[in-house]
């Protein structure tokens, strides 16, 4: 699973230092302005800033980001390629020694960037920031506290899942499961790992709803954090600084001739 | 092919499922209207269920985006396999909105797994659970039988190809209607009927507490 390549880095990093509220809206920021971005160069800029942000400003180490790539590229490579040979082209082009039509090709690189952008911007977001400061960061601004708490309990409940389907597997096996069998054989397996995770879940989520309420969660409509939630200055001129590049390089493509 | 023809057109088929569902007789012992009233209990069931389908979906994700970006006729015939949590959870929570919640939290947990398109799948939670909710809404949430959870997997199914055509850029409205009838059984079947199916086997354990099916 890539659970490992996608975890929380606290490196004491700028941009892990900045709170969680400011990061999450400039990434709907960056979001929001490369869907507005109609020409492949003003994407590329994007990516060349997103990219800055990974490297300098997060210090994301290199060799987590190589784990990441696959999971990365290889959506908008898949993208990349599909309207390259699918979209109508009037135009033939040369690109490394192939010739390819002009408009799939720009199509193609559009839907490339375009996610590329997307995914490495919710990735920074993973890699510098840690969840539980993000769910505080979304109460104090009115989300109510029993559903962020419900997205932070799904996230905890993770490797409690993992450990699940651990030992129903080594439940099979002692009881005499074959190695290998038939596909059928095996969605059959499936199908009873499935059910018997879901139940053990469930039973799992009866007693830690039990154990929850006999604590007075949910008594009272506030709650109290170890961690407070603070927007830092840092995230407020980030967040300013961004939404004035997105506005220039807006109105600056409008300017360019048609890439 | 533009955004606002695609709503329009999936509207036009969440009230016809909705209509269809209206037909369908109530569950008697079922409140209805709208309920946002959840206990506790109603939440960590809708977390661990959110984890749990998160994983599998991630891990169906990498299939269904192969065959998604092709064409949305390829992609039709998985895209119901994403919303079984959303109908077993309304099966077992009975309450509106729960199957929203979960697309948000099981969306959630997916982007931070490492979904192929990050945060953006919490485009394809919405788009589902608001697809399965307009369905439901239609009855006021007071019916509970395989027909009604079918259709709404069916809505949800069809409804997440909103967010699809917005990332995608699909160009083919021939393709797209094509698709729809695909996602719309596929999302009936492996959402749908899967959802009751587990649901229903869940109820015969006696697991759930007396405010829940299995008790009934």
């Amino acid at each position: 699973m890539s659970e490992h390549s996608l975890r929380y880095i606290d490196n004491d990093s700028f941009f892990t230092r900045i709170d969680a509220l400011s990061k999450l809206i400039w990434v709907i920021l960056v979001i929001l302005t490369t869907f507005q971005l109609t020409s492949n160069l003003s994407r590329v800029v994007m990516l060349a800033v997103v990219v800055f942000v990974m490297i300098i400003l997060a210090r994301v180490p290199l060799k987590t980001i190589w784990q990441a790539m696959p999971i990365i590229l290889i959506m908008g490579t898949l993208l990349f390629f599909v309207h390259l040979f699918t979209a109508p082209s009037t135009q033939i082009i040369n690109v490394l020694g192939f010739s390819v039509g002009k408009e799939g090709f720009d199509k193609g690189l559009q839907y490339f960037l375009r996610i590329t952008i997307m995914v490495l911007a919710s990735f920074i977001l993973i890699w510098t920031t840690d969840i539980r400061d993000l769910m505080v960061g979304l109460v104090s601004i009115g989300m109510p506290y029993r559903y962020a708490f419900t997205v932070f309990m799904a996230l905890r409940f993770l490797p409690v899942v993992q450990q699940e389907v651990d030992a129903v597997k080594a439940a099979h096996a002692i009881r005499g499961r074959a190695s290998s069998s038939p596909i059928r054989h095996r969605i059959r397996l499936w199908q009873r790992y499935m059910f018997t995770v879901i139940v053990n879940g469930l039973r799992k989520a009866e007693n830690t709803a039990l154990a929850i309420e006999s604590r007075g969660f949910g008594a009272f409509p506030d709650r109290t954090f170890v961690k407070e939630f603070h927007w830092t200055k840092t995230g407020i001129i980030l967040l300013i600084l961004f939404i004035v590049f997105a506005i220039w390089l807006i109105f600056w493509e409008k300017n360019l001739p048609i890439l | 092919m533009s955004t606002p023809v695609i709503l329009v057109i999936n509207i036009v088929i969440l009230v016809v499922l909705g209509l269809v569902v209206k037909t369908v007789k109530s569950d008697p012992t079922a409140k209805g209207g709208f309920n946002f009233n959840y206990t506790t209990s109603d939440l960590v069931i809708m977390a661990v269920l959110g984890a749990l389908a998160g994983v599998i979906n991630t891990w169906m994700g990498n299939v269904w985006y192969a065959a998604n970006t092709v064409s949305p006729i390829y992609g039709a015939a998985l895209q119901g396999t994403f919303m079984w949590a959303y109908i077993l959870a309304y099966f077992l929570v009975r309450k509106s909105g729960s199957m929203l919640i979960i697309g948000i939290i099981e969306a959630s947990v997916e982007a931070l797994l490492g979904n192929q398109a990050g945060l953006s799948t919490l485009g394809w939670g919405i788009s589902q659970g608001i697809g399965a909710e307009v369905v439901m809404a239609f009855c006021m949430y007071t019916k509970f039988g395989w027909l009604a959870l079918g259709l709404a997997g069916a809505g949800a199914s069809q409804f997440g190809t909103v967010w699809s055509f917005i990332l995608y850029g699909w160009t083919s409205l021939t393709d797209y209607l094509i698709a729809a009838p695909i996602n719309l059984i596929s999302g009936f079947i492996f959402s749908g009927l899967l959802g009751y199916f587990l649901g229903t086997m869940i109820a015969k354990t006696g697991l759930l507490r007396a405010t829940r099916r299995g008790a009934e």
